[in-house]
């Protein structure tokens, strides 16, 4: 636990947080709710986020690098305090869940439709408990190893690029879209998994530029949604797409070798490991977060509780719609809580700076 | 200790879990090859061909047949009929009937798009008559024609001269308002499997062919040629008819959309191609310089024409397989292109085909 985050792990952990299972339906959700270059939306949403990492480093900056909960407890009484931690928690171990859940579900449609999806996502629920229990650290460098494994597979999208055609992208800007603040808040779903790092504040290494590497992960990840989006308007048109449910899955069936095709189940295998660190990112939260009601409980035991109920509550939605709603709902939370919780500690530590003055 | 048993009870599961997924590629039957046909009432005659794995074997595949509703539920009658185990996931190729692809086709391509083991690279190609019978025949020396179709097609695509159509390619187009699908035709030749053309759809009904000497001019409208090879007759003016045959020809096709002052559109269609000169019947010679650019633009003018013919034909058709639409679309605003029924606009729409043709060498002897 001495050990510090450098900059550039913090950036990938960050990048990796994010990146999940809505990358599947990304481009569907753009061109659904948004029609004809839809893709353009992603442009807002980065800004958005960058704007909301800003206010994180606003704390960060305004607290002297102090842990949040130190922040909150010192001006905040704690009967007030923990409910509030235990929404926190509920939110984020359902939110890490139910993401966990759907890859499973995907999963198993694609290679194994009869397998129970229970006993995977308990192989899934073991992988990610094992992580969360040796510490931020060792996530942060596991983290990094994933992201190796996974970076050239951007370069797939180069396989479909001769199919690429500007034509179809139509001139129109945002045409014949429908209900479009509940898609801005799906797509914007896609971005989230940034506010965890306003956890990490104890564990990295205040000399360094991390609020950068913060921003650094979050452009990364934006110029990447971008990329795929742009290619899918390029590729597909644009009623295509709105019946493409998975379309990045149809992209990897795409791809074909003289000697095998159909690779999809194969690297479908490869983004367990974007969704495996979204999930334990939000977990690790959550733990980090019920640690503070429960200070004496041992980390391992208390992290083995809630991933047993929340184990427990994922058998409740078993089709793909219920986990959709599932995400959508506990998505939409998260978004509220990722923009209130930096302007509450804002808020919290302008109060607290006043009254040092007074006080003073 | 913890991180041992987690390990241990994972490897259990490993071993247990997933027994009724298992797939034992001996007892697979991979579909290669679906044929579709019209068959008596409303129902489809499915026909599948299997490659039988087993070295020893007598015959490489295996034919099923079945009346059915629909394609899937054919796979249910199939399993009954042999014992291997039905699974789509390495199919490569669908064939239509010509009396199934005259009246849509979407409904049978949705089906397929919604299985998840069957990839977006599955080829579409119709059948000039009954695409069962086809599948079934025999046409030695190879002993799979579901087989032997896929890769005469590939061949076909790969010299651009026919156009290889995938589940992706369908699906797209069929779903832009502003271009429409086509598809290889081909049909039994006796020992042979032969391309005969081009399917044009308007929707997903095919309403025009277009016959594979005019593939070469068809293709040139609808896209960039890597590599083509073509045989253009320039006609009978000396007595006998004057042919140049060109291999590796390089094509790209430029397409402008102007609005005239009675408000309707013209497109103009630039194609300007490259290539060498394999071959040439007539009365000049390729090694005057002269001679050579005379030629050019006697080739430019037939292809001209050529196109010019063939479009008109579209036109009465109603099929924009050439994606003019796209470039239509381009240049209105989007309430006005929904506004317009292009099917019914496309007909009216005038068009200029300017051909400018290179030769690139002659080959090696004077």
């Amino acid at each position: 636990m001495n050990e510090k985050i450098r900059p550039f792990n913090l950036a990938v952990l960050v990048y990796m947080s994010q990146v999940g299972i809505v990358v599947f339906t990304l481009p569907r959700t753009l061109a659904d709710y948004f029609g004809t270059n839809g893709w353009l939306i992603l442009i807002p949403c980065f800004l958005l986020s960058g704007f909301n990492i800003y206010l994180i480093s606003l704390v960060y900056k305004l607290g002297n690098g102090r842990s949040v909960f130190e922040i909150m407890e010192q001006s905040i009484p704690k009967p007030l305090l923990y409910p509030f931690y235990m929404g926190l928690t509920a939110v984020w171990m359902m939110f890490g869940c139910v993401i966990g859940k759907k890859y499973v579900l995907l999963f198993q449609m694609l290679a194994f439709p009869t397998t129970n999806p229970m006993l995977f996502k308990l192989m899934f629920d073991i992988l990610a408990f094992m992580l969360i229990t040796k510490g931020i650290y060792t996530i942060s460098r596991a983290a990094t190893m994933f992201f190796w494994i996974t970076a050239w597979m951007y370069l797939l999208l180069l396989w479909v690029l001769p199919d690429f055609n500007w034509v179809r992208l139509t001139p129109f800007i945002l045409q014949g879209g429908h209900n479009q603040f509940k898609g801005l808040l799906e797509v914007y779903g896609a971005f989230l998994g940034y506010e965890i790092s306003i956890l990490l504040f104890p564990y990295i290494d205040r000399r360094k530029k991390m609020m950068a590497a913060i921003q650094a992960g979050n452009a990364y990840l934006s110029v990447s949604y971008i990329n795929l989006g742009l290619v899918s308007f390029g590729i597909f048109s644009s009623d295509q797409l709105k019946q493409l449910l998975y379309p990045l899955l149809d992209i990897l069936a795409y791809i074909q070798f003289p000697f095998v095709e159909r690779l999809e189940n194969l690297l479908y295998g490869f983004f367990m490991f974007l969704v495996l660190m979204t999930v334990v990112m939000y977990w690790w939260g959550a733990v980090e977060t019920a640690g503070r009601i429960v200070p004496r409980l041992k980390r391992q035991v208390l992290a083995f509780v809630l991933l047993a109920i929340t184990y427990g509550i994922s058998f409740l939605p078993k089709t793909i719609d219920e986990i959709d709603a599932w995400i959508s709902f506990l998505g939409n939370i998260t978004t509220g809580v990722a923009f209130g919780l930096p302007v509450l500690l804002i808020t919290v530590l302008l109060i607290q700076k006043k009254g040092e003055k007074s006080g003073g | 200790m913890v991180n041992k048993i987690a390990g241990m009870l994972m490897l259990v599961l490993l071993l247990t879990g997933c027994s009724t997924d298992q797939r034992i590629l001996d007892k697979l039957g991979m579909v290669q090859t679906i044929a579709l046909d019209q068959a008596d009432g409303d129902k489809l005659l499915v026909t599948a061909s299997i490659p039988v794995i087993d070295p020893n074997a007598e015959l490489k595949r295996e034919i099923l047949q079945a009346e059915t509703n629909s394609v899937k539920e054919a796979r249910l009658v199939f399993s009954r009929q042999t014992d291997l185990r039905m699974v789509s996931g390495q199919m490569r190729e669908l064939l239509f009937g010509i009396d199934l692809a005259e009246k849509g086709l979407w409904k049978y391509v949705e089906t397929q798009l919604r299985d998840p083991s069957v990839g977006f690279s599955v080829k579409l190609t119709v059948v000039d008559g009954k695409a069962g019978e086809l599948l079934a025949a025999e046409h030695k020396p190879h002993a799979d024609t579901g087989r032997y179709i896929t890769h005469l097609l590939e061949k076909e695509a790969a010299g651009n001269n026919i156009p290889a159509t995938t589940l992706y390619e369908f699906s797209r187009d069929y779903n832009d308002d502003g271009i429409d699908v086509i598809a290889p035709i081909v049909a039994d030749g006796g020992s042979k499997v032969r391309v005969t053309g081009i399917a044009l759809f308007a929707g997903d009904r095919v309403v025009m062919r277009v016959p594979v000497k005019e593939g070469l001019i068809f293709a040139l409208c609808r896209g960039n040629l890597k590599r083509g090879e073509a045989a253009i007759n320039l006609g009978d003016t000396i007595g006998k008819p004057e042919v140049v045959v060109f291999s590796s020809v390089t094509s790209k096709r430029k397409v402008k959309v102007h609005r005239m002052q009675d408000g309707r559109f013209k497109v103009d269609l630039y194609v300007s191609l490259q290539g060498s000169v394999l071959d040439y019947t007539g009365e000049r010679t390729l090694r005057e310089e002269k001679d050579r650019h005379e030629l050019e633009k006697e080739l430019s003018l037939s292809i001209e024409d050529k196109a010019e013919q063939l479009i008109r034909q579209m036109q009465q058709k109603k099929t924009d397989a050439l994606g003019f639409g796209q470039y239509v679309r381009g240049r209105l605003s989007y309430k006005a292109w929904k506004a317009m029924d292009w099917r019914e606009t496309f007909p009216e729409v005038e068009v200029d085909c300017r051909a400018k043709v290179k030769i690139k060498d002659y080959g090696k002897y004077m």
